[in-house]
């Protein structure tokens, strides 16, 4: 914290702003927890649940808590940060405040690529537990690279716009491919894969936590360290030229990283769409538009926002469940069309 | 297109319409279209899983006789199957011209406007809540589906400052479709209906029933001839608002007239179908390289041409890999896909 | 030495050339003005010089130094650019959107250093924005926002500024105003500014050098009143122009023209 004589007062009044809503929004996750705790097919009372933190509770209750729950819990926040920082990168790179990682294939390449793996397997236990994420991240990626080279025009590069609109295509495409496939299913893999495109975050044990763990502690910081680089980015082709930023290569890294960022976190969530929209823009509001700010900010909404929906999902239609991408679906598309309406370009 | 709606007289752009017209080329699909479907429909009823010739085809359609099997397959499950395959071709290709033709936008299509996903959230609700509903009322479902779907898309972009770009109402579909998809699939997961829809999501004509013929075809026959009829209209509004205000065309009017039409042909052949997009992309556009710019002739050829696509995508469907039906859904996005990126590439482009 | 040498370039498609073997050198502290009939090439001779758009052949030497065999921040220490149509996302302050013109002299993850903190501070106070710097850049007027731009240019602390056409969409006052500002940069600093201008008085009025372009090449170069004469006027864009001399500046200036074909001749006052 040097040169604290040079801030003006305005910046130092709106750092004060960033940390207070950064602590607001640590307690509304750390409620939320506790709550999402409680909630599930088998109720168990607040002081159960305290209880059973602290090493007190029956051997059925902390089995409940530590291996259904709370992996579960924390894979939501995990994804949902994932996908924020994804989204955020992508908006400041394509320069649309619309993109999101599935806007570039990631849910539909993840989805297709799953698909096409259970499909050799008779039932789903038989396939490998660990394949499958694998699987889902090359599929991912592989669609979004797809997606990257039919947008590339040669002299002009990426044009935002095409991005966006082969997105679309693509994953109409993809779609269609996979009714195909659907109806060769059998019943017990259909509704599967049904729920994994649904996004229910399916994968949710410890191992899969420390399979997810490792990409976003490498890539979270990383990404953020490019945060000057993403504000040049935001102003435009020439004046990020002018600033002397290598504008193809530093827009090609960041869409890697948010592919990648975004097909780790998917493939133990399932498709689950619109957090990386809605977490970047509800930050924007909350704190302007330097990516310093929103990157760190914009995790933890979202880390919120699909904690939010999964204990939503889990508690509305007791005892059946309704998969955590569903719900976020259903209060962001509204949100994206609320946008649209709202943009002038 | 090379000329632009500032740099000429609104006159001008009209007779430049007319000029690029080519009728003869018009007369030319419509006859040559005629003869092509005629020829495709028999070939389509005689191939499939079981091979029928054509004199037995021919002798069930003018002496049918309901003891042979071969007859009965013919006019129970072929017959109507075909038909419905031309007509809902139709209703999807004309459905897609009108929407390009009033928006003035080359991206549009019902199943990418949030029409087809409109109508297949309506239909997921009656499986989940009226299993067993007659067809007729199905039907009506399916509209109030497409015109739910229809009506946010167009409300979101006609709310925004700038209107209605190609871009946002490409977007907006996609929010709009993504987000009825979820509530679908809610319903299809929470009921266990989700084969069952996937089924009929996947777009077969497969299972079209002379009942169903019978409540479409009204509809459809309807709403082509009023097609049609506006078509006049529609090129006028393809030149843009300000021309069409210019030449005194009333657009409120014309504007809602064609919105009921494309409801009406949306929900209807997504009723029969299920979700097909991408039909009512592409053949307009090729509709409108072959004839030019006047929807008088673009509305007939795009019926012409999109009752072909369909019934030979059905015909594909069927002997690409027997006795496995291939869903012609994803047929007609094989050629849609490249064909909505070609598009893009080329930058959006006019209408 | 010239701040910028373009030497034998060619720019556009394979098949579709913009320009074609263009070669032109650019003064040192001084003010230099491309101008030229729509389409006649300028803004593509601007988006290579400040390297947005590739020269198919020839090269763009920065102080003698070839432009695109250097390190693309080092150019932007020495020269800043400000485009046309530059565009600011809706949520920064003006002093957040200054502090970017800092971006080629900060290292990955710094804080802005005390240099970096003067730089912005000098541009604000240079550009007379000081009161309206924890505004939002987007609800600013036409001018301002041209002004925060140019601020933002500052701050990048280069001894080449490149302008495209910082006047347009701006009403006369703040036309006026942007220039002399400009004006004030070269005289004090001594700073190197070549823009671009559609105003051929503006041109005239403020600059010590200018290019005149037709078609993508360069009809004629030099002083304001070697370049403003009736034969290149007409020339270049194929007007007839009455030519007084500047009140302010003493170059030459047009009181008012018409084109050749309806013209009754050119007059020198």
């Amino acid at each position: 914290m040097t040169n604290k004589q040079w801030k003006t007062k305005s910046q130092l009044k709106k750092e004060r702003q960033v940390k207070l809503t950064a602590l607001i929004i640590f307690i509304l996750i750390s409620v939320c927890f506790f709550i999402s705790l409680n909630t599930g097919h088998i109720r168990l009372s607040p002081q159960e649940t305290l209880m059973t933190l602290f090493g007190q509770g029956t051997e059925q209750q902390s089995l409940i808590l530590f291996d259904f729950r709370l992996p579960r819990m924390v894979i939501a926040i995990l994804v949902g940060m994932g996908l924020a920082v994804s989204g955020a990168v992508l908006q400041g790179v394509v320069r649309n405040p619309l993109a999101e990682p599935g806007i570039i294939g990631i849910n539909a390449g993840a989805g297709l690529a799953v698909m096409l793996f259970i499909s050799f397997f008779a039932t789903v236990s038989d396939a490998p537990v660990f394949a499958m994420p694998m699987i889902a991240f090359i599929g991912a990626g592989g669609v979004a690279l797809l997606i990257y080279i039919l947008s590339y025009k040669r002299h002009e590069g990426i044009s935002p716009i095409r991005l966006v609109l082969t997105g679309i295509a693509i994953a109409a495409g993809i779609d269609a491919l996979m009714i195909v496939l659907t109806l060769r299913l059998d019943p017990d893999n259909y509704q599967f894969l049904a729920t994994w495109i649904a996004g229910s975050i399916w994968g949710s044990n410890w191992k899969f936590v420390l399979a997810l763990l490792p990409w976003l502690l490498v890539f979270l910081p990383f990404i953020y360290s490019k945060s000057s680089v993403l504000n040049i980015l935001t102003l435009g082709d020439e004046t990020a030229i002018g600033l002397g930023a290598h504008m193809e290569r530093e827009r090609r890294i960041l869409l890697i990283l948010a592919v990648i960022v975004a097909a780790a976190c998917v493939s133990v969530s399932g498709g689950i769409g619109f957090v990386g929209l809605i977490a970047p823009h509800l930050t924007r509001r909350l704190v302007g538009d330097k990516h310093e700010y929103i990157i760190p900010i914009s995790a933890m909404v979202g880390g919120l926002l699909l904690l939010v929906a999964d204990t939503l999902g889990r508690w509305m239609m007791q005892p059946s469940e309704i998969p955590a991408g569903i719900i976020v679906a259903v209060i962001g598309a509204p949100y994206f069309l609320y946008l649209l309406a709202k943009t002038k370009d | 297109m090379e000329w632009s709606k500032e740099q000429m007289d609104e006159k001008e752009q009209l007779k430049k319409v007319k000029d690029t017209a080519r009728p003869t080329v018009g007369i030319l699909i419509l006859t040559v279209g005629t003869l092509l479907l005629i020829f495709s429909l028999a070939l389509s009823i005689s191939l499939g899983a079981a091979d029928i010739d054509f004199k037995t085809v021919w002798g069930t359609i003018f002496h049918f006789n309901p003891d042979l099997v071969d007859h009965q397959i013919i006019w129970e499950l072929r017959i109507p199957r075909v038909i419905g395959a031309a007509i809902v071709g139709s209703c999807f290709a004309v459905s897609g011209a009108l929407m390009q033709g009033m928006t003035r936008n080359p991206l549009a299509d019902s199943g990418l406007l949030g029409l087809n996903a409109g109508a297949a959230f309506m239909l997921a609700l009656c499986f989940a809540f009226f299993p067993g509903l007659p067809y007729s009322y199905v039907i009506v479902f399916s509209f109030l589906g497409a015109a739910l779907g229809a009506g946010i898309v167009y409300g979101v972009g006609s709310l925004s400052e700038n209107g209605l770009t190609p871009i946002r109402l490409v977007l907006a579909g996609a929010a709009v479709s993504a987000l009825l998809g979820a509530l679908s699939e809610g319903i299809a997961l929470y009921f266990e209906i989700g084969q069952d829809l996937a089924f009929w999501y996947a777009g077969g004509v497969s299972g079209t029933t002379w009942g169903q013929l019978k409540v479409v075809t009204p509809w459809l026959c309807l709403a082509l001839i009023g097609a049609i009829a506006l078509s006049r209209s529609i090129t006028i509004l393809s030149l843009g608002e300000e021309v069409a205000i210019g030449l005194g065309e009333r657009m409120g009017r014309v504007k809602l007239l064609s919105a009921v039409l494309i409801l009406i042909l949306a929900g209807a052949a997504v009723s029969v179908v299920g979700a097909v997009s991408f039909v009512g992309l592409i053949v307009p556009h090729l509709a409108r390289r072959l004839v030019g710019h006047d929807y008088r002739w673009i509305i007939p050829a795009s019926a012409m041409l999109g009752a072909l696509l369909v019934v030979l995508a059905d015909l594909t469907a069927r002997i690409i890999n027997p006795p496995y039906e291939t869903p012609i859904g994803a047929l007609i996005a094989l050629l849609g896909v490249p064909f909505f990126l070609y598009l893009a590439r080329k930058g959006g482009g006019h209408v | 030495m010239d701040a910028l040498d373009v030497n034998n370039i060619s720019v556009g498609y394979s098949n579709d050339l913009i320009i074609k073997d263009l070669s032109v050198s650019m003064p040192k502290h001084k003010i230099t003005t491309i101008v030229g009939p729509n389409g006649c090439g300028k803004s593509t001779l601007l988006k290579t010089i400040v390297r947005v758009l590739q020269a198919k052949e020839g090269a763009v030497f920065l102080e003698g130094k070839a432009i695109h065999t250097l390190d693309t921040k080092e150019v932007a220490k020495r020269m800043a650019i400000l485009p046309q149509t530059a565009q600011a996302p809706s949520g920064l302050t003006v002093f957040e959107l200054v502090s970017y013109g800092r971006f080629p002299h900060r290292k990955r993850m710094g804080r802005l250093s005390k240099q970096d903190y003067e730089y912005i501070h000098w541009a604000l106070d240079v550009t007379g924005l000081n009161d309206l710097r924890d505004q939002p850049a987007n609800a600013l007027s036409g001018g301002q926002r041209q002004r925060v731009w140019i601020a933002m240019a500052l701050a990048q602390g280069t001894d080449i500024l490149v302008l495209d056409e910082p006047t347009t969409y701006l009403d006369l006052a703040h036309q006026l105003d942007i220039l002399l500002l400009l004006q004030r940069l070269n005289k004090e600093e001594g700073r190197t500014i070549i823009m671009v201008l559609h105003d051929l008085n503006h041109a005239s009025r403020f600059s010590d050098y200018m290019i005149a372009m037709r078609d993508g090449a360069i009809v004629t170069e030099g002083a304001p009143n070697e370049v403003m004469t009736c034969d290149y006027l007409r020339r270049v864009f194929q007007i007839d122009a009455e030519l007084i001399s500047c009140p302010y500046s003493a170059n030459p200036v047009c009181l008012s023209y018409q084109l050749c074909e309806h013209s009754v001749g050119c007059k020198v006052r």
